[in-house]
Formats: structure tokens, C-alpha cells, sequence
């Protein structure tokens, strides 16, 4: 699982973070002597997973109002996602960086959170477009069983 | 299907036939649930009359609805046909809901009865039978006898009863009479205070129960025996009063009396009716304009024209057991009034009676709601609501075509005028508020309210339409669009407002 989400979020070697903040996130521990840490990837990737799926639930299904059905609606809680999936990306290993729990080998910048919350983002923002063009489960919804990212 | 077969004579005639098509279009259907086919015929010699001219444009547009979106969406669910959409091989392109009366355009009354060609003692008894004066189409005094009936008959039944008895030897009499069935009903509307519908309705009541003796026609055994209902209209509004004019409102009681005197012993007398509907109102409201006719005839909707339609729903809820005939008497004749709970200036549904209310306070309501929407909410939805996009789709293309711009809007917009001339007239029957918004469209019915209820507004109807057309299947667009708004409009007032589905 966690070569599964490194290669997703490492854009499969086009890595836009630092060698050492993949290795972080892979779970290299802080002695610095193997990958037994906490396995960042595998979290971050589910977390990705929920928070989209939940906040797609939340447009499709639980407020489903057709006063909240159209394309700018989509691509308002698009940016949620986005942002939500930024926020937690980025935070996370600056909380590492900050109160120095990682390996101190390992040389980690604020950059580097930036371009892993900007790869989460987008994947957020990717999973979403998935999950709303495919015909299912956007159909269960009631008033929001034709919203994508281009109608209506 | 069975076919009811309603001859509408004169102004009222038109009028209230312009109230039953209104019923029709929102949904209200006849107790116990069985289908009729409805073939209005109007009978009126004054063509230019505006009455009978939106009443046969309603018509058309009710027609054209049902042809394209069929009649099993709720509204509209009651086929309107011409008696060429009768005939097998009739060209349905050029049919028509009026009755073509020969000789009467342009043609004075003595014209027409060829009083020259009469011998002296005729011509003197045709003298004595029509003196007096009238007007003629200019608004100036004649003698009856030169009265022009493109106008009508101008308050003068006794002219009338002449001119219409062609109606036994006319076409679309034969195609009635050749189409007739065992099931078949045919139901009479007229006035009896004025000219046209006072000597209409004898006339045509005769030659249907006196169908055996006419060798021209095919059918005679059913349509001699056929059950027949009959609504004579009494007085029921006011008119300004003009000296010049022949109709005068002191005139209306005393022609109402004298006539059914006749009825005594030529309609209801004789058993030729099964069932017979009396109204009138005798509430002194706003005075109608006094126009013999040359001025169009255009008279506001009344009340009492919807009580009156009423009666064509209750005559088809009268099982065929109740109306039978034995050599074209009627069996176990009926005759029927019609009332209010309250004698009020303003009638809303809460003045109706149980009956009444029932059967038409829900079906009219959510007519009145489906315009509101079209008027109010339909452009922002369409392409944009998931009940818009759906296949079959009602997209802009759509709505832009015939079908929904000329007649569904057209039709809508003659239910608003309907309902807005209702509300004007005295008395009045205003039960909308169709300015208002939603929550106030009923009066006397507040949608109800609390913590988890949401607004009811056009978002909420837009959320019962995507409720009502998700995983439903529709034959084609125009049915959908029909349909959709049936359902949609059924919940939404039934739910919130409490109105109540009439009894199946």
C-alpha cells in the first residue's frame, strides 16, 4: 500500500518534494534506521480518500439541494476539496519539521510540505473528478444526479 | 371509450364549456373512476362572439396537448375530440367544435324564413309570431323580423327555436347520430333567460328523443334512448342598464319563468331528461357591459359557470344503471340544484361544500401551482434541474417548440385570465393568491412549518420534480413534462398544505 500511494504522490518519480520528505512520509523511522516509522503515505492516502468521499457525500447526497446542483456549486466544493486535502498534507509533516519528530538525517523545508500538499490536493481534486463523472453513485442523488465539472 | 357528447348553446353555453375544459386540463375526473371521451359541439350563430372564440381556442389547445402527451399524466387526462376525430376517416386537421349554422350570416330572419314566399295567412301568422323590435348588429332599432343573426338571436328564443332546428338535418348531427354507442351520454348547456341557449335547448332535446322518426340518420334506437343530462342556467349576473338595448335585466326573470313553463311540460314534463341541473344567482355583483352582441360578447368567468361544469362531472358520475330510458323517456328522472356552505360575496374553497371541495380544491390548486412555476421559476430550471436533463430531456430546445410555447403557455396563460376574472367578478370566486409566493397561493390553507420542514418555495418543487423523475420512465417528452408536474404538484400540496386527493 505504501509503494501504492509513494508512487501516486511522488508522481511516479517526477517527485515535487525532496528525496528525504518521501522517505519521511514513507515511515523512516526516527533513529534513522529503517521504515518502521509512522507510514505518512498510507494515513495521507486514505485520509485523501475520505475527506473527498466525505465531502462529495455531502453535496450528493446529504445536503443534496437542487439550489446547490450546478457546475459553480461543483466546482466551489472541487476547491474544498483542494483545499481540505491541501491543508492536511501540508500540516502534517510541518508538525514533524516543527517539533522535530522525524529522523534528524533527513533534511525537511517548508517547501517540501507545500509541494506535498499541493500533490494531495490534487489528487483529491482528481479523485473527485472521478467520483463525479462516473454514472455511480452520482445517479443515487436527487438533485444532484447531473452535476459534473461541466454541466449544468 | 365511452363518448360524452356536450352541446353547448349560445354565450353561456361557451362559457361554461370554457370552465369544464379548465377542470378537465387540472385533473378532476367524474366519481368512480371511469373514462369518458368528451366531444363538445358549441352552437352559437353569433361567430364573432369572444366568448366562443377563446373558448374554441382553449379547446384547440387542450387538444393539441393531449394528442402529443396522450391523457394518463394527471393533467389533461380527459380526451377532447371534434367530431371529425370521431369519424374513422375524418380529416382531424379540419375539425371543428362549433356547429356550422346555415343562412344566419348576413341573412335577416325573414331572409332566412323566406316570408315573402309564404302565403298571405303564413306571412300574417309569421307577423303576429314575430313582432316586436330588437337591434340589429350597428346597435340600431328593427323589427324582429329584420333582426341580422350573425349576432345571435338577441334575447328572441322565438327566432331562435326557427333558426336551430336545421340542427336535425345538419352533418354533424348525422355524425353523431352514426357514432352514437350504447354507453354514449350527451349532455345540454344553455341559458334559459336569453335568446340563443333558451331556444336551443327544446330544439335539440326534441330532435334527440324524437330520433326515430328522422329517416335521415343512422343510430336512431341509441340515440333515442341515450341518457341525457341537461343544465339550464337561470340568471345569474347583472348588466348595465341601456333603454336602447333589447336585453334588459327585468326581462331575465320573466323569460326564465316563461320558459320553464314550457319546460313543465316539454322537457322535464315529459321525461325527456334524465338528469337536470338548475343554477342561478341571484347576488346583485358588479353590472355586466349591455352588448346584444355587436360588441364581442366578452364576459368575464364566473362562479357560477364553474358550479355549472360541475354538473357535466356529476352527470358522468351517475352509473348507467341510474339513467335509464324506455322509449326515449326517462326513467328515473333526477333534478339537481347546486349550493354553498356560506352565502359569501367572496367564495374561496372553504365556502364549497365537502363534495365540492374535494373534488376540485386539490386538482385546481395544483393546476395553479404548475402556472406559477412555467411564469416564475421555469426558465432558471430548465437545462439545470436534473427533471430538466433527464432523457427524455425537456431542454431549452423544447421548450421552445410548439408544443410547450404556443400551447401549454397559451393554455396556462387562459387558466391565470380564468381564475384572475373569477376573482374580479361579483360574486367572486378567488380561492389563489397568484401574486403571492408559494406559502400564501391557498388561501386559507398555511403550509405547515417547524425546525426540519424546508421552505416551501419553487426550490422545494424543483426538488419534488427531480424526486418524482428519478428512475421514472416517460413515453415522450410531452408526457413527461405533464406528468411530472401532476406528481410533483400532488405532493407538494397534499403534504404541506393538507389538501386532500379527491374520492377515486
Amino acid at each position: 500500500m505504501t509503494d501504492l500511494f509513494a508512487a501516486l504522490y511522488e508522481w511516479f518519480g517526477l517527485l515535487p518534494y525532496s528525496r528525504d520528505m518521501g522517505d519521511h512520509l514513507r515511515g523512516w523511522d526516527i533513529l534513522c534506521e529503517s521504515y518502521t516509522g509512522t507510514p505518512w503515505y498510507v494515513y495521507m492516502g486514505w485520509l485523501m480518500f475520505a475527506v473527498t468521499g466525505l465531502l462529495y457525500a455531502i453535496q450528493y447526497h446529504i445536503w443534496d439541494r437542487s439550489s446547490f446542483n450546478k457546475k459553480h456549486h461543483w466546482w466551489l466544493v472541487a476547491l474544498a476539496v483542494a483545499g481540505v486535502n491541501f491543508l492536511i498534507a501540508f500540516t502534517i509533516p510541518f508538525n514533524a519539521i516543527q517539533s522535530g519528530d522525524h529522523c534528524p538525517d533527513l533534511y525537511l523545508t517548508v517547501p517540501d510540505c507545500l509541494g506535498f500538499g499541493f500533490s494531495n490536493a490534487l489528487w483529491g481534486f482528481i479523485l473527485f473528478v472521478v467520483i463525479t463523472t462516473l454514472p455511480f453513485p452520482r445517479r443515487l442523488s436527487t438533485n444532484c444526479r447531473q452535476t459534473t465539472f461541466w454541466k449544468p | 371509450m365511452p363518448r360524452l357528447f356536450i352541446f353547448a348553446i349560445g354565450g353561456t353555453g361557451s362559457r361554461v364549456l370554457r370552465s369544464l375544459t379548465m377542470l378537465l386540463a387540472a385533473g378532476v375526473k367524474p366519481v368512480g373512476g371511469r373514462e369518458y371521451e368528451i366531444v363538445p359541439v358549441i352552437i352559437d350563430p353569433h361567430k364573432g362572439n369572444e366568448d366562443l372564440k377563446r373558448t374554441e381556442r382553449l379547446l384547440w389547445n387542450y387538444r393539441s396537448i393531449t394528442k402529443e402527451a396522450g391523457t394518463g399524466n394527471g393533467f389533461f387526462s380527459t380526451r377532447i375530440a371534434t367530431l371529425d376525430d370521431i369519424v374513422p376517416s375524418g380529416n382531424q386537421a379540419r375539425g371543428s367544435f362549433t356547429f356550422g349554422l346555415q343562412q344566419v350570416s348576413n341573412t335577416r330572419f325573414k331572409e332566412y324564413i323566406d316570408l315573402h314566399q309564404l302565403s298571405a295567412p303564413s306571412r300574417a301568422l309569421a307577423d303576429i309570431l314575430f313582432s316586436g323590435k330588437s337591434v340589429n348588429k350597428h346597435g340600431q332599432e328593427v323589427d324582429l323580423l329584420d333582426v341580422e343573426m350573425d349576432i345571435g338571436f338577441v334575447g328572441n328564443p322565438n327566432i331562435g327555436s326557427v333558426v336551430l332546428n336545421q340542427f336535425k338535418d345538419s352533418d354533424e348531427f348525422r355524425v353523431i347520430a352514426s357514432n352514437f354507442k350504447q354507453d354514449d351520454r350527451i349532455f345540454i348547456i344553455s341559458s334559459i333567460f336569453g335568446g340563443t341557449g333558451a331556444a336551443g335547448f327544446p330544439v335539440i332535446l326534441k330532435n334527440i328523443r324524437g330520433a326515430m322518426a328522422n329517416t335521415g340518420i343512422d343510430g336512431r334506437g341509441f340515440l333515442q334512448d341515450a341518457p341525457i343530462g341537461a343544465l339550464s342556467v337561470m340568471p345569474y349576473f347583472n348588466i348595465e342598464t341601456d333603454e336602447k338595448s333589447p336585453i334588459q335585466r327585468a326581462d331575465f326573470v320573466a323569460k326564465t319563468k316563461a320558459a320553464l313553463h314550457y319546460y313543465k311540460d316539454n322537457v322535464t314534463g315529459n321525461g325527456s331528461v334524465n338528469a337536470m341541473y338548475y343554477i342561478a344567482d341571484d347576488h346583485i355583483g358588479r353590472p355586466y357591459k349591455n352588448d346584444p352582441g355587436n360588441g364581442g360578447q366578452r364576459n368575464d368567468a364566473h362562479f357560477v359557470e364553474l358550479a355549472s361544469a360541475l354538473a357535466v362531472i356529476d352527470f358522468l358520475s351517475i352509473p348507467a344503471t341510474e339513467l335509464r330510458c324506455d322509449n326515449g323517456r326517462a326513467q328515473d328522472p333526477v333534478y339537481k340544484e347546486f349550493g354553498i356552505r356560506n352565502d359569501a360575496g367572496a367564495v374561496t374553497f372553504a365556502e364549497l361544500e365537502d363534495g365540492t371541495e374535494h373534488m376540485v380544491a386539490l386538482r385546481l390548486s395544483q393546476l395553479a401551482l404548475f402556472r406559477k412555476f412555467v411564469d416564475e421559476a421555469l426558465e432558471a430550471a430548465k437545462d439545470k434541474q436534473p427533471w430538466s436533463m433527464d432523457a427524455p430531456a425537456l431542454d431549452g430546445r423544447f421548450f421552445s417548440d410548439t408544443f410547450h410555447r404556443t400551447h401549454v403557455k397559451e393554455f396556462l396563460t387562459a387558466f391565470g385570465e380564468w381564475l384572475n376574472e373569477m376573482a374580479g367578478n361579483q360574486r367572486s370566486f378567488a380561492p389563489f393568491n397568484l401574486s403571492g409566493a408559494i406559502p400564501a397561493l391557498v388561501k386559507g390553507r398555511q403550509p405547515d412549518s417547524g425546525w426540519f420542514k424546508k421552505n416551501v418555495d419553487h426550490v422545494l418543487l424543483n426538488e419534488q420534480l427531480n424526486k418524482t423523475a428519478k428512475g421514472a420512465v416517460h413515453d415522450s417528452a410531452h408526457s413527461k413534462l405533464i406528468g411530472l408536474f401532476f406528481k410533483a404538484t400532488e405532493h407538494v400540496l397534499t403534504s404541506r398544505f393538507g389538501l386532500n386527493a379527491p374520492q377515486a
